[in-house]
Order: structure tokens, then sequence, then C-alpha cells
């Protein structure tokens, strides 16, 4: 037994030593350079197909390119198309049948990265697969409308839309599949494809260790340039621990983290070596008063009582570290859509307390108001886990109380909670929408786009604006949907279905010597220009 | 051999109860496959339904179940709703991280319980200090811990790699050594400090016996007492709570593989979880049912050869 003991500590001895002593030569603590960057990412993607999955799309991004793309001030920029199609440009007609006709002009000597053309028949083969049926992707959302596409050319895809559709110019964002590698393949189980893309982008899937990593490298002769992007190779580390992720670009161990919580911000602006970049976002974080579960919010008196209760600056320079701008409707900023001048809910306890009397909720003995033997109390829903969204529901929790509103709060995991709001089975949510680049909101407060048609789960019910609104989807000239959209966010201002709190600004941490990196408010992600980043020398 | 016919005879209702069970309780749950769709203004209604049918998923669950139960049996896993590609070969990519992280905690937490059990079951000192050291390992949550030493040793004094199994290029021993050290050391401290209060109890306990006594009084030395006697009658039921905390093991083993992204099944089974990836969670769910089946069986086949009156009754 004591021999035992003794080979025991001398195996712990010798392993001990040779742990510690190999860190030194890791290799994880290089910094990052035209050969290496690591990216610490907070999910590890279902697919790389950009159609299938749910996950942002950027690491697909890198390898696989849109038609078109969304710059860092959100407008639409051509990538694989030669132009934007417009009604100027005629590169739209809409047709007397109620119906229009999309022109796509290509982008010449563009090659998938084996070297085959791409051409207007990987465009009309996207759209048949997509529209076949047998299929899983994410959503057909656009391609339902599609009647046929024609090829007159090779770089000529004409695109026949069955009724008038305005968000026309993403329709490719997401890109097009190779015709020549797919056609007559399941696509649900096409793996080789599903987890190493075939593109036309900057990078290639060179490996996709599971559960740790996907390596991406440079191509050789990326199209823009004729020559490969300046950095080498882009590892993207799974770490969905948020902690974690921090400590390791703290510790060097990674160089990049995009979406960086707001609250942890401050923990890393004094790390030697690392920028924060900072872009006003394309979501806004808010309260849904749910109408029909919680008919008290029916009376537009109370929701602007409870949206003048709030004091939007406090909460925002307190809770998150003044990171984020209060914003008073759902299109954001930094949209050609976006309507500054709309009825705006400051912080007044005595507006808010007047309201409520005015809609007849007196104040009971325990301070709460009552009205026909109802007492103004609710249940606000959100997400667990989430640390600042807590902190918020407590603040908001005060903040209504204070005009008398009893809110109870309920934390939900993220998968149950969608579940939950989209059977409308709530009376208040603290969430946020991640808009998309487009700015329908048709699908947010439309009266007929309720659960299970839509997202309309604040169940505003207005004609006026739901006519705007369509009127808006009917749109094809850019400059007319702007003005109507910009009606409908005064409109949905007077009507505050819901208490908006602030923009969810993207904040990304990169390397200081990081040149090119500019951040994205939209879908398209951090990595929509990675062609053009390099690491200075220092 | 027949004790091993009759286990597994028995074992069959028992996993095809396990099964209906755990189908039922997952389908209970709030959310979805589909949920994670839900947060994608684009997704709209059409195509939830549209997915939820290619998916199977618009079927009565008893359906569902059944389907899946003759798959299943058949060796058939079914497909991730998550990444589409095979259940069976998700889980077994992640297998040889979890065993590499549970063995090395496993045998960390011996080394760290076995002296220590001996001394607090021996000596009055050991006992104190066996008190205070097996207190705070039971009592510090593995997140905690696995955060604390991160920050130490990696962070602070960079000994050691903070995460990961190996690091990008690198593939000596040496290095994939230095990244389960902190992820063996958080689970074999949580399990060590419990172990060693069962084996300072069974030895303790073995120590008051009648047989111990009378050989204490016939002269027999005190070591001589606890090396020779004592412990092989104690190990029996410590043999018992390993085998059986080893399955245990693999369940702490997820929180500690989140904190260290370690790529294992733990972190697959959270992953599978978030998404409501039923085929993953079942096959995750009867894996750990058969493990813990087989680790009760192999405890009962030890403690059959450690202690001979046993024998006669397995």
């Amino acid at each position: 037994m004591r021999r035992s003991m003794k080979t025991l500590a001398l195996v712990v001895g010798v392993v001990g030593m040779t742990a510690c002593g190999g860190t030194g030569d890791s290799g994880s603590k290089t910094g990052a350079s035209n050969d290496l960057l690591i990216i610490g990412y907070d999910r590890e993607p279902d697919t790389m197909n950009r159609y299938a999955t749910h996950i942002l799309e950027d690491i697909e991004s890198c390898v696989v390119e849109g038609l078109v793309t969304n710059d860092e001030q959100m407008r639409i920029v051509p990538v694989l198309a030669a132009e934007i199609p417009t009604l100027e440009n005629k590169g739209v007609v809409l047709r007397a049948d109620g119906g229009m006709d999309v022109t796509w002009k290509l982008r010449p000597g563009v090659t998938w990265h084996d070297g085959t053309p791409h051409t207007s028949a990987d465009v009309q083969f996207t759209v048949q697969a997509i529209n076949k049926g047998d299929w899983k992707p994410e959503s057909v959302d656009g391609f339902d409308r599609i009647s046929s596409v024609d090829t007159p050319d090779s770089l000529t895809a004409v695109v026949h839309y069955k009724e008038l559709y305005a968000p026309y110019q993403l329709q490719f964002v997401r890109g097009t599949l190779p015709k020549h590698l797919l056609q007559g393949r399941d696509l649900n189980t096409a793996n080789d494809y599903n987890r190493a893309p075939l593109g036309t982008g900057p990078y290639k899937v060179k490996e996709w260790k599971t559960g740790e990593y996907v390596l991406l490298e440079a191509v050789p002769n990326y199209w823009r340039t004729g020559t490969a992007p300046k950095i080498r190779q882009l590892l993207f580390r799974f770490l969905p621990n948020t902690t974690t992720r921090i400590n390791l670009l703290k510790a060097g161990e990674v160089h990049m983290v995009a979406l960086v919580p707001w609250d942890q911000v401050r923990t890393i602006v004094p790390v030697p070596g690392i920028r924060l970049n900072k872009v006003v976002g394309n979501g806004y974080e808010h309260v849904t008063l749910n109408q029909r579960n919680f008919p008290p919010f029916a009376d537009v008196r109370v929701r602007r009582a409870l949206a003048h209760a709030v004091d939007r600056p406090l909460l925002t320079k307190t809770i998150l570290d003044g990171e984020v701008e209060v914003v008073n409707g759902p299109i954001q900023p930094l949209s050609a859509a976006y309507e500054p001048n709309v009825r705006s809910y400051a912080y007044d306890t005595v507006a808010a307390n007047r309201l409520l009397e005015e809609a007849g909720w007196r104040r009971g003995a325990d301070g709460i108001r009552v009205k026909d033997g109802t007492r103004l109390a609710f249940t606000l829903i959100t997400q667990s886990g989430f640390a600042i969204r807590e902190s918020v529901s407590q603040s908001l929790q005060q903040a209504f109380r204070a005009v008398g509103a009893d809110m109870q709060i309920r934390l939900l995991d993220g998968t149950s909670i969608s579940s939950v709001w989209f059977k409308g089975d709530f009376d208040a949510m603290l969430h946020w929408w991640q808009m998309g680049a487009d700015p329908e909101l048709t699908l947010f407060f439309a009266h007929d786009r309720m659960p299970p048609a839509g997202r309309n789960i604040n169940f505003v019910n207005d004609t006026t604006l739901s006519t705007l609104l369509y009127a808006s989807d009917r749109a094809i000239d850019v400059a007319k949907r702007n003005d109507l959209l910009r009606e409908a966010q005064r409109r949905i201002a007077d009507l505050a279905p819901e208490i908006v709190l602030y923009n969810t600004a993207k904040i990304d941490a990169v390397p200081a010597t990081l040149k090119g990196f500019t951040g994205n408010p939209t879908n398209a992600g951090p990595f929509w220009n990675v062609h053009a980043w390099e690491i200075a020398p220092k | 051999m027949r004790l091993l016919l009759r286990r597994s005879v028995l074992a069959v209702p028992l996993l095809l109860l396990v099964s209906a069970l755990v189908f039922a309780l997952l389908q209970a749950v709030p959310g979805g496959p589909l949920a994670a769709y839900l947060e994608n203004p684009n997704v709209r209604s059409e195509d939830i339904a549209r997915l939820r049918t290619a998916m199977g998923l618009d079927a009565p669950v008893s359906v569902q179940y059944v389907r899946w139960l003759t798959a299943f049996v058949q060796g058939d896993w079914g497909y991730s709703y998550a990444d589409g590609r095979p259940v069976l070969l998700r889980v077994l990519e992640r297998v040889p991280a979890t065993l590499e992280l549970v063995l090395s905690g496993s045998v960390l937490a011996l080394l760290f319980a076995f002296p220590l059990g001996l001394v607090a079951a021996t000596r009055t000192w050991g006992e104190r200090l066996s008190r205070v050291v097996t207190t705070a390992g039971v009592s510090v949550p593995v997140f905690w811990l696995g955060l604390l030493l991160q920050l130490s040793f990696a962070m602070q004094l960079g000994w050691l790699p903070s995460s990961g199994r190996q690091s990008f290029g690198a593939t000596g021993l040496a290095d994939r050594l230095s990244h389960l050290v902190l992820p063996a050391l958080v689970l074999a401290v949580v399990q060590g400090a419990a172990w060693t209060r069962y084996l300072q109890r069974s030895v303790r306990d073995t120590l008051a016996l009648p047989f111990v006594n009378a050989g204490r009084q016939r002269g027999l030395s005190e070591s001589r007492l606890v090396w020779r006697h004592a412990l092989p009658n104690a190990l029996a039921p410590f043999v018992t709570v390993v085998l059986l905390d080893a399955a245990m093991l693999a369940s702490g083993a997820v929180v500690t593989e989140s904190v260290f992204a370690w790529p294992g099944v733990g972190s697959l089974f959270t992953e599978a979880l978030v998404k409501r990836d039923y085929p993953v969670l079942m096959a995750f769910l009867m894996v750990g049912a058969v493990t813990v089946i087989v680790l009760n069986l192999l405890a009962d086949l030890a403690v059959a050869r450690l202690d001979p009156r046993t024998r006669e009754e397995a």
C-alpha cells in the first residue's frame, strides 16, 4: 500500500509539473495578428447554411455573401449584385396585374470557391429550392410571393413577384445556393454543405471542431481584390458563458468579443490593447402591454400613465452605465424611415397620477389603485439569467408602485418565454425586438397580425395605424414608403401600445490594432466587411 | 452470471418506463424546438406551422413517442433538430471529452478523499481538519469555484489556460493536461469532500466493531488494525458510493463544462435543453439511465467481490 501511495504521489507530481510547465508554449496567448484573429463567440452555429440557421450569421457571412448587405449605417449596398434594382434605374417594373418584376444584374467575374462562375442560375435555383417545400429553411418570407425567375443571360435574373413586395431589395441578403453542388440533393441532410458551405466570400471553412471552434481561412484570390484578405485565419471559439468569455478577453486568450453586455463594458475599458466599438443598434428594449390579457391596458390613459412613471434617463444611466440611449419608438435612429418628432413620455409622476385619476383609478388603502373592484395589479414576465433585465424589472416595479400600480415579476428561461408570448399568455413583458434591416412594422402593430398571425403581442387594434402600415408595405417607392412609416411612428407614439425604453446599442471589443472594423447595427453583423480588416503593425 | 442476467432482464421495463416518463416530461416543459425561431420577426406563423409538420411535431405525443422508440431500439437515434446531424454522432463525438474529465476528476477526488478520510477516522486532529475541508468542499458552488480558479490560476498567475480542451494548433500531451487541471480540480474538490466523509464514517464505524476491539486487546498495532482489518471491511460501502456517484459526477460536469468551455456531453446537454432538441435530450437521458444501471450492477459485483458475505445474496 505504501508503495502504491508513493507511486501515486509521483504521478500527481509529474502531471502537475508537466501541466504547469506546459502553458508557456501553449500558444493560447499570442496577440492578434494578421496570421490569426481569435473571436470569443457566444454560441455554436446550428448550421452554416444561411437560409436554415436561426442564429446570427456572423460566421456564415464571412463565407457566403448576399447579393446585397447592410453597411454600418444600415444602408443597403450591393455585394454580388452589380447594382440595387429600383424604380428609377428600371430594375423594378410594376405590372398591371398587381405584381412586380425585379431584375438583378449580377457582378461579373465572381466565382464560387471551387472556381465555378456565380450566375443567375444560382439565383433561380435558390428560389426553387426554398419554394419546393421539402426543405426546412428558417423562413420563406418573400420567396413565397415569387412566382418564377427568368435567366435571360448568365448575369441577369428577373424575379417575378405575384404581388407588390416593398422589402424586395433584401430578398437575397442571405446569398444564393450553388446549383452545381446542390441540385438534386436533400438540403436537410446535405451536411457537407451545411457544415462547410461553398461560398464566394473572403473566407472558407477549414475546420469545425464541434463544441470547440470553427476555423476559417482566407481564400487566396478573393474576387474583390484578386488577393487574399489580410488576416489569414479567423478562429471562432465557442464560449457560451459570458463571464468566461470576458475573462478570456482580459487574459488575452481571445482577441475579440462581439456584443459585449452593457454592464460589462466598464470592466473592459481598462484592458490594454482592447478597443470598444459602439454603434447604435437596430433594436429596442421595451415593455409590451398586453391589452387582451390585462384589459385595463386597453385604456390609452393607463398606458400613457405607466410610460410617464418611468425615469428612463436615470434607468439607463444607472443600470446600463449610460451605454445606451433612450428612444421613443420601434424604428431606430439609423434607419432612413426613422421619425424623431413623435410624442415622448418624460418622467412625470404628476402627469401619471392625473391620467390614472382621469381614467377612474382611485388609490386603495394599500396605495394600489382600484376601479370597479379591479386592482391595477399585473405580472411582468422577462428572461431569467439576464442580470440587466432583472434589475430593470425591479426598477419598473418601484416606478409603477409609486403611481399606484402593483407589478409582480415572473422570470422565465429564454425558450419558455418565447412560447408564452407567442400564445399571448402574459400581462406585460420586458424584452427587445431586434428589427430586420427592412423597416416593416406591419408584423408588430397591424390589427390582424396578432399571434399566431404575427408579432402584435400588444394586441393593439387601430384601423388608422393598420391602413398606414399596409400602405407602406405596398409602396415600392422608397421615399413614399418612408413617409408612410414616419406617419405610422407618430401614430404608434400617440397610442403608446408599449413603453419604449432604450436602443439596444451594439458594443464590440476588438484589438486596438484592428483596422477597418466598423461594427454593424443589423443582422449582417460586425463581420459584414471582414475582407477589409487588417491588424496594423505595433 | 445469474445476477447479470437477472439485472439485464429487469432493466428492460425500467428503461421503457424511464423513456416514457422523460419523453412526456420534455413535452410538458414550456417552449419547444421551434421557440428559437419565434425571436426572428421574419419567421411567420406559416413558417412555424410548416416547420412543425416537417419535424413531425404536429402528431400526438403518444405517436411521436412510439415513432421515436421504434427507431431508437433499432439503432436509429434520429437527427438533431438543431443541426440536422445524426444524434448518435453528436453524442459520440462529445463522449471522449467528458470521460476524460470525469475520470480525471474521480482519480483526483480519490487521491484527496482516501488519505484525508483515513486520517479523519483515526486522528482527532485529522477529524478537525476534515470537518473544515469537507464542509468547505461540499458547500462551495461548482460554478463559483470554477470562476475563482480561472481568475486565480489562469488570469492572475497565468500558470494554466483558462478554458477549452486544447490550445489552437497545439498537439502535445502537456497542453492537453494543462487544460484538464482546473476543470478536473473543480470536480474533484466537490466530489472528494463527499467521498472523504463517506470513507471517514465507514472506517470509524468499522473500527468500533467488536472484532477490531478484540484485535486491539490481542496487541495488534493501530496501523495494522486500520490497514489490514478495518479498511477492507470499510471499503465495500465506499466503493458502492463511488461507483454510484460517478454518474452524478457526469451531471456535475454540466456546470464545469460550461465554465471552462469544455466540449463534452454536458455542454451538449445544456445546448440541447435550451433549444429543446428532443432527439438529443432523449439520447442523452437514455445513455444516462443505462449508465446508472450499469454502474449499479458494477457496484453490486464489486461489493460481492470485496465482501464474501454478500456473494450468496447476490
